[in-house]
């Protein structure tokens, strides 16, 4: 149970002994009473002494009456002083654990757009002046910015505050310079935007200050307003009450509160709202005890963090360190003296004072304190005027508390559960650092809902879905995740989730192992796209037919893929064995719980875009597995290292077949089936990819990467019935809108030890010259190829060695 | 998800190295397998000085950005002051900007090594060697992080083969790539 609740249930346990022994001590006075009567009806004889005895009855009544009660109140008072001491003492508030993105590394050469820049620095709360002359701003003049960095702490240490210019030339960082000590600097991290919090089921938002941290004019401008004589009060302040009273009086309605800050603290820390006579008391008597026990400054300290300023949606702002981020999103240390007077101000009324919805009444508040700032010496004339003329600062909206990236949170939450229970990343206030890329992410989620809106304007049904993952192929880090059309839904996860057939996506495997056998196939090898028939195992007879009902004839294993001809690939299929082709998959990093039937050649597998990404990265990376990560490391709430998940990467065996299968698969792109992408790009970035269409066109996929990011789009119905979608005219449009907006390198087609390129003649795929007409470039494993020579070919070979002997004789002859 | 992750890539049998350790160590049990008492200066003895004499002659300078260089140098620091894991994590972000340099692959194996990590020693070894020039000083110190690394997990022979491959970086002229 939470600490808070633990306090409730046994504040109510409480009441429920004193009223108990409340009314044993009733009957016991109403048995006095009766005893009383019996023994006045005796001496009711002498009129005149009744009066005197009255008066002692009375009397002595009273004392017994009082010494119930102290008797009472002795105890009592030792059980408030056990509540308080252990509450207190034991105190822990439920802290939301934060979701931090990856900070971005500024370096000469770095590409970035200003556009991208801009977005990257609104995303992590940084705003646009004329000037950058404190943390949290940037200027921007022609193509220079200069940004004044916060310090932050990050995952790997503390980044001080900076003050640096940027300066962008055609898509890349120029020059960054710092603008105090004219430096230039090689590097410069930002800070990450806070792009999710994962919070206490008790629904309180908090962000715990220390009191050496917090500004002084908060400290005494709080006490200036709220509570002048709490350096001095044992706790309970009479004189404050007596003037609060008078107050009141004269003015006809409550108009000052006679509570001092430590009654306000135990109020709201262990008592309910209720307006009694009793809470009275008892609070009284536990702000005694609190002052008793503890030091003014520690006493301060919790009412800085416990006192309640606000309500965002579901959730309590708890705490000036809150509030502060809440109203002004920057941080407490970052306040202006009219801020903090708002804040102070809101403390009589957070709902009455929102600065948001009735901002003229907070502004009269704020006005108010400031002038109470002033009258008390915390604030010159001159400033305070001001601080008065200042607007109320408050950012429009506070930066949203849930996440837009509700898909990739929910990535690096199922990521954490393998680690933590759900409830300690809720309470601990844990820091999370991941690997999202925040304008990666509103690039992909921009390309999956304007794209899916594109696609209905060209036809095509309404309604549907996709998913999208994008990753860097290297780090195996995730910069981006969507899991639904609609970037503010979160539930349905696709990109985790949606188990769908991936169709012609999986046939690259399918080569990849035909290629493995070195001495049977290569990329030029002939293979048969004509009708089959397969005995299946329950008896029935399969019959693939090809896309458009065409069977192609002989065609190279070059060709079958880039077209993705059926017949072709589970002739292919065949001949290496359902087998293997599991064996890959697993290999590649996925378990397919399928049944061994041929249609598996084709991609009846059913996967998520996930787990269809994380088998490219391995192809993308060069034959490099690496796992794929959402989270990079995890600090407890005191900055100390609970997990981190470095970098590691597998070699697979036969890399250089996958280097081979990687130009196969830019041919795709350059003349198969995704060749219309080039264009949707409008550029001619070398790139890999596949597309994928099931049955019906139920699914369409496409899986593409370059040098160094990879992705995969999903588009389908979620229902599963035909959509009408094919892998290029879906998927890969979602795809190519995401890749547009992003800085693409080409595919790196250098071959590792053990392939080759070598020349070969286009008509006849005998092995050719450079300058041979109709030569170009395949990559072959080593000791596969063609046998063949072309005349050529032969011919240079001829010169070649002729010249080859007129050199060195010659040159020994002369010497 | 990414709990289904498998990865079959060992290069070494466990089996194997398990049944010539328990020979050799009596009958130590399998699972408690541990590493042979490494010198601190493995990376230093058997990596990059006897890699600069291979490659005596031999030399690849490739142009750097100056934002790895600081961070490499500020590995290096680490690695010196013996703070491992801070020199992964500083190198992890270098790959970051560049993640085919074979300079930096080679220093993780390095800082592997130095961590133990005998496993990821071989494999970030291995890809700078993929990647990189494959001559050269890098070359020899990719085949003798091979080589020890491969010792250190059982393949005594793989780990002759490779330190054998070390001193022909030299003479081994670059392929056309």
């Amino acid at each position: 149970m939470s600490p808070v609740g633990r306090t409730f249930s046994s504040m109510k346990k409480g009441r429920k002994t004193i009223k108990a022994k409340k009314k044993t001590a009733r009957k016991k006075t109403a048995r006095k009473k009766t005893a009383n009567k019996k023994n006045s009806a005796r001496r009711n004889r002498s009129g005149k002494k009744t009066g005197m005895r009255w008066i002692g009855r009375i009397w002595r009544l009273a004392l017994l009456f009082a010494g119930i009660c102290l008797g009472l109140l002795i105890p009592w008072t030792a059980y408030l002083n056990h509540q308080v001491t252990t509450e207190f003492e034991g105190r822990k508030w439920d802290l939301p654990s934060r979701v931090y993105a990856r900070a971005l590394d500024l370096y000469p050469n770095a590409p970035i757009t200003l556009k991208d820049l801009e977005l990257e620095l609104s995303i992590a709360g940084y705003r646009r002046k004329a000037n950058a002359s404190r943390p949290g701003l940037y200027s921007v003049s022609g193509s220079t910015l200069e940004i004044y960095r916060r310090s932050f702490r990050f995952h790997d240490g503390v980044e001080d505050a900076l003050r640096f210019s940027i300066s962008l030339q055609s898509a890349k960082v120029g020059r960054l310079r710092d603008v105090e000590s004219r430096k230039t600097l090689d590097l410069v991290r930002l800070e990450p935007a806070e792009i999710a919090a994962i919070y206490p089921l008790q629904k309180e938002d908090r962000t715990l200050v220390k009191i050496k941290d917090v500004p002084p004019l908060l400290l005494t401008g709080l006490q200036a307003v709220e509570d002048r004589n709490f350096k001095h009060h044992p706790g309970v302040d009479v004189k404050g009450i007596a003037r609060a009273a008078l107050a009141n009086l004269q003015a006809g309605r409550a108009v000052q509160g006679g509570s001092t800050l430590t009654q306000q603290l135990v109020k709201n820390y262990f008592l309910s709202d209720e307006r009694t006579i009793a809470r009275k008391v008892n609070e009284a008597i536990m702000a005694l005890l609190l002052e008793f026990h503890y030091d003014k400054s520690e006493i301060l300290e919790a009412y800085l963090n416990e006192v309640f300023l606000g309500q965002q949606g579901a959730y309590a702002v708890h705490g000036f360190g809150r509030a502060s981020l809440y109203y002004f999103d920057r941080p407490l240390d970052r306040l202006e003296p009219q801020h903090i007077a708002l804040l102070i101000g809101m403390v009589r009324g957070a709902s009455y004072y929102n600065p948001r919805r009735h901002p003229e009444r907070a502004l009269k508040r704020r006005n108010q304190v400031l002038s109470a700032f002033e009258t008390t010496g915390l604030l010159s004339i001159a400033d305070a005027r001001a601080a008065v003329a200042s607007p109320l600062d408050v950012t429009e909206q506070a930066r949203s508390r849930g996440t837009r990236y509700h898909a990739f949170v929910d990535l690096v939450r199922r990521q954490l559960a393998q680690v933590y229970r759900e409830e300690d990343l809720k309470t601990e206030g844990l820091s999370i650092f991941t690997t999202l890329s925040p304008v990666d992410q509103e690039k992909a989620q921009k390309a999956v809902s304007d794209g899916l809106k594109r696609l209905q304007d060209r036809g095509l049904p309404a309604g549907l879905q996709a998913a999208m993952v994008l990753a860097d192929t290297d780090s195996g880090e995730i910069r981006a995740l969507v899991g639904d059309r609609n970037a503010n839904r979160a539930g349905f996860n696709r990109a985790l989730d949606a188990r769908r057939q991936i169709g012609s996506v999986i046939k690259p495997l399918v080569y990849l192992l035909a290629l493995e056998h070195e001495a049977d196939y290569h990329l030029l090898t002939r293979i048969a796209d004509r009708p089959l028939s397969l005995k299946l195992p329950d008896g029935s007879l399969w019959t693939p037919a090809n896309y458009g009902k065409v069977s192609h004839g002989e065609v190279t294993l070059l060709e079958a893929l880039t077209r993705s001809y059926n017949q072709a690939t589970v002739r292919l299929g065949v001949n290496i064995g359902i087998s293997h082709l599991l064996q890959k998959l697993e290999q590649l990093g996925v378990r397919a719980d399928v049944q061994a039937v041929p249609s598996i050649f084709l991609g009846a597998v059913e996967l998520t875009p996930l787990e269809v990404t994380q088998i490219y990265q391995s192809l993308a990376a060069g034959g490099y597995t690496v796992p794929l990560r959402s989270v990079i490391a995890v600090q407890t709430a005191d900055g100390s290292e609970l997990v981190r998940y470095p970098l590691r990467m597998m070699p697979l065996a036969r890399r250089e077949v996958i280097g081979v299968l990687n130009y196969a698969m830019t041919q795709v792109v350059q003349q198969g089936t995704a060749k219309a992408l080039p264009g949707l790009l409008g550029k001619q970035t070398v790139i890999a990819g596949k597309t994928g269409t099931t049955n019906d066109r139920r699914d369409s996929w496409f899986v593409g990467y370059t040098r160094n990011r990879i992705a995969v789009a999903w588009v389908g119905k979620d229902d599963n019935r035909p959509a009408g979608v094919t892998g290029s005219n879906a998927a890969m449009r979602l795809w190519a809108g995401l890749f547009r907006e992003l800085p693409i390198e080409s595919l790196d087609l250098r071959l590792p030890d053990g392939a080759t390129w070598l020349w070969v003649d286009r008509d006849s795929g005998a092995l050719t010259a450079e300058n041979c007409h109709g030569a170009f470039r395949v990559p072959f494993v080593d000791g596969s190829g063609p046998g063949e020579l072309t005349d050529c070919l032969a011919k240079t070979r001829d010169d070649e060695q002729e010249s080859f002997w007129r050199k060195w004789f010659g040159k020994k002859n002369q010497d | 998800m990414l709990n289904m992750i498998k990865f079959n890539w060992l290069p070494v049998n466990f089996h194997a190295v398990c049944g010539l350790t328990s020979l050799a160590l009596v009958l130590s049990a399998c699972a408690g397998y541990t590493p042979a008492p490494v010198s601190d200066r493995e990376v230093e003895t058997r990596v990059r000085e006897p890699a600069s004499t291979d490659s005596e002659g031999v030399q690849v300078f490739p142009l750097q950005n100056p934002a790895v260089k600081e961070l490499l140098a500020d590995a290096g620091s680490a690695e010196t002051a013996g703070e491992y894991n801070q020199a992964a994590v500083l190198l992890e972000r270098a790959l970051r900007i560049q993640p085919r340099d074979p300079e930096i692959l080679q220093q993780m194996a390095e800082v592997q090594l130095r961590k133990q990590d005998y496993e990821q020693a071989l494999n970030f070894a291995v890809r700078s060697y993929d990647i990189g020039p494959r001559v050269g000083e890098i070359c020899a110190r990719n085949w003798r992080t091979i080589s020890v690394s491969r010792e250190h997990l059982g393949d005594r022979n793989g780990s002759v083969l490779a330190e054998q491959r070390a001193t022909t970086c030299m003479n081994t002229k670059p392929r056309s790539l």
